[in-house]
């Protein structure tokens, strides 16, 4: 009868104590997160609110930064280029890197080397893949350039330096970029596919598009759905890129949301009008990653 | 395991201490005694001239040392600005530019040091740039200017007359052609000219040169006439396309330092970069020379007349929470930074220093610095406009005509469209605010 609560209590113990322990061992990732990262974004929604210089107080102004982004013609800039990279850098990436996993996931002689062969671009210097493509843009002088003209092409695009093919001509580089580290995550999707799924679906008389429709496109699907969230929320935040290959130019061509924030924050110093902006991207991957897990849950039921 | 738990406990509460404990640093409040001052600057090992000033500074006055803290040049202002709000900034920091004076000084960063500026000669360039309500919140110590420089080996080989001190714009932009054909026509692959991809290039030899022209009107027509001269020299082929500067990061000492062009507009800062680079062998060693900016009418040209150019001043400013005696120490090294000797030290090392009449003959004693008259004439004599106009508003203007130049000089946007577009930017982005 009193051994009961004993044991209750020793379990109990156990308890706190595994807690305790287990805590410890994410105190050192979560302090670094909570300091750098929540304190940060739960500041950046209070400032969005304020007219902030950095220097001296931020002043609470209401809703004046959000309706200061209506009328201002360069975040609307921003905003459609985003859209525009995202819209073609997603597709583009999420095929590529499919048809790339396909075609190294077969035996194949010397297949580790042309898997590392399509992961190098994208442990490579995001500074030193800008120079190099930039030189290879070259309007004048470049081999892309040369290569077209001795086709026959009279007048190839100025690419980095047009208005109009610099965002294909980053949009080109941000897809050869990624394809290699998503080729992965699609290549450890199709191991999990069971080989009988295959087999059953050729003595049924598939043929290999039906196979790749029937089998491997429903059994990646777990696979697609986390790439593609990944994938948006990268082409939404896209900077780095941008930032070394155009800095948004020439003129606005390129100017996309993250770093008009970068401007109007860190070379204009209108803390309270980027965090505000910052907002609005923040809000814009919220949105889609939501609709993305819904379209997600319906298909899997 | 008691003992691996109270470890780990351990560990953590060190870890939240040393997080948390970071701020508060120490106040000397010794009255007397030996004094430590710190400075700010950029790439010390390729920037002697903060260990100029500190290093004759203590010799001057043995008990104040000036310790330098290094930060990223192209980062500077940012991590400044980070530094000063987080109240960890240096006693003394420069004003690289006038980018962001406006933003230090309307943000009560900077001390007044009006008592110094009243003591400084007439001939110190680039002080009324710091003055704002009658008070004066920096003193420069270096005051560069933009010139011309020129290959004379390349002058001569394409049989051009070299510059004398009357050009025109339009002057040069017809010897930058007739030296791009005769060159060729020599077997040399050199160009008339070369523009660097800065904005500054154009627009703010425009805005110094133009009368009545300002950036806070909001009216950008004053830069049409310098598009169309640098669009036509591109065009012609008498200097490299801005699209193929900058997609193959062209830089402007490689340009003129291996005679790739016979002609570069650049600042006086490069003077000291191109005598070092003669002597280390990263550029060619050919004689050259510099001469006045080109101007926009005759009336400013010829040795009697003042050069209009451009050029912000670089300063020095204290940060206004330092103690009462470290502020008096600042403002001694503020004054020494922009007196004589001081200046003489600069020139020293191919700087051009504030009051750089003063200095002239000094600077051209240096090994590998041109003697001719025009180069001397040059360095001395110019009515050197600021680069950015300090206001509210010439950072968000600034960046807006960077979209301009990149537009107009790729090609992308014809120049009036591309002013039209610039001025209701400023309208309604940067001015309304």
């Amino acid at each position: 009868m009193t051994t009961m609560p004993v044991a209750r209590r020793r379990r109990g113990r156990v308890m706190v104590r595994n807690t305790v322990v287990g805590l410890s061992f994410l105190l050192p990732n979560f302090t670094g997160f909570l300091l750098l990262t929540l304190v940060p974004v739960i500041l950046l929604f209070y400032y969005a609110f304020t007219d902030w210089s950095v220097f001296g107080g931020a002043e609470w102004s209401g809703l004046d930064n959000f309706e200061r982004m209506l009328g201002d013609s360069s975040f609307w800039t921003a905003l459609t280029n985003t859209l525009y990279y995202a819209a073609f850098h997603i597709p583009l990436t999420l095929a590529v890197s499919l048809g790339l996993a396909m075609l190294l996931n077969r035996r194949l002689r010397g297949v580790a080397f042309f898997r590392t062969v399509a992961f190098f671009p994208y442990i490579t210097s995001i500074v030193a893949i800008a120079q190099v493509w930039n030189m290879l843009f070259s309007p004048t002088y470049g081999p892309i350039n040369e290569l077209l003209r001795f086709v026959g092409v009279e007048n190839p695009p100025g690419w980095t330096t047009s208005a109009d093919a610099s965002m294909p001509a980053v949009i080109l580089v941000g897809t050869w970029r990624d394809m290699g580290y998503y080729m992965l995550l699609f290549l450890a999707g199709l191991q999990t596919i069971p080989g009988q799924l295959y087999e059953a679906a050729k003595v049924d008389g598939a043929n290999a598009w039906q196979r790749f429709r029937a089998v491997t496109l429903p059994g990646l699907r777990p696979t697609t759905f986390f790439i593609t969230v990944l994938l948006t929320i990268g082409s939404f935040k896209v900077f780095d890129l941008i930032l070394v290959m155009t800095d948004g130019g020439p003129g606005q061509s390129t100017l996309v949301l993250s770093q008009y924030i970068y401007k109007k924050g860190f070379e204009e110093n209108e803390f309270g009008y980027a965090s505000a902006v910052s907002i609005v991207l923040f809000a814009i991957c919220f949105l889609v990653t939501i609709v993305q897990f819904l379209v997600n849950k319906r298909r899997s039921e | 395991m008691k003992r691996s738990i109270a470890a780990v406990l351990g560990a953590a509460t060190a870890l939240s201490l040393v997080l948390s404990g970071c701020g508060g640093g120490g106040d000397d409040a010794d009255e007397t005694g030996p004094l430590t001052l710190s400075l700010a600057g950029w790439s010390l090992s390729t920037t002697p001239e903060f260990k100029t000033l500190a290093d004759g500074f203590h010799t001057a006055n043995p008990d104040i040392t000036v310790e330098l803290k290094e930060y990223d040049a192209t980062n500077y202002d940012t991590q400044m600005i980070a530094d000063l709000a987080a109240g960890k900034a240096p006693d003394v920091y420069v004003q690289k530019n006038l980018k962001n004076f406006y933003t230090y000084q309307d943000g009560k960063q900077l001390l007044d040091v009006s008592d110094i500026a009243g003591s400084l000669g007439a001939n110190v360039g680039g002080l009324s740039a710091y003055q704002v309500d009658g008070k004066t919140w920096a003193i420069p110590y270096r005051q560069d200017s933009w010139v011309l420089y020129y290959n004379k080996a390349l002058f001569d080989k394409a049989g051009v007359k070299q510059p004398d001190g009357s050009w025109t714009w339009d002057d040069y932009a017809a010897a930058a052609k007739e030296l791009t054909t005769k060159l060729k026509g020599a077997g040399d692959k050199a160009l008339g000219t070369y523009q660097h991809t800065w904005q500054s290039t154009v627009q703010s030899f425009a805005l110094a040169q133009t009368a009545g022209a300002s950036l806070e009107s909001g009216d950008f027509s004053y830069l049409k006439p310098y598009y169309e001269r640098s669009l036509d020299l591109q065009n012609a082929g008498a200097q490299v396309k801005l699209g193929d500067a900058t997609t193959n990061s062209l830089t402007y000492q490689a340009q003129f330092g291996k005679q790739q062009s016979a002609m570069l507009v650049m600042g006086s800062w490069y003077m000291a970069t191109l005598r070092s680079q003669q002597t280390s062998g990263d550029a060619d060693k050919f004689e050259w020379g510099i001469a006045p900016a080109p101007q926009q009418t005759k009336a400013t040209t010829g040795t009697a007349a003042v050069p209009v150019t451009f050029a912000d001043p670089t300063g020095l400013g204290i940060n206004p929470k330092v103690s009462d005696r470290k502020a008096e120490a600042a403002k001694k090294f503020l004054a020494y930074a922009a007196g004589v000797d001081a200046a003489k030290s600069l020139a020293g090392i191919g700087i051009t220093p504030a009051d750089s009449a003063a200095v002239t003959d000094t600077f051209f004693q240096l090994d590998g610095i041109p003697q001719d008259d025009l180069s001397k004439f040059a360095f001395a004599t110019h009515d050197t406009k600021p680069e950015n106009p300090v206001g509210k508003y010439t950072a968000g203007l600034q960046n807006v005509l960077n979209d301009l130049h990149t537009a107009v000089l790729s090609g992308a946007t014809p120049i009036d469209q591309a002013i039209t577009e610039a001025q209701d930017r400023a309208k309604n982005e940067v001015l309304s605010k």
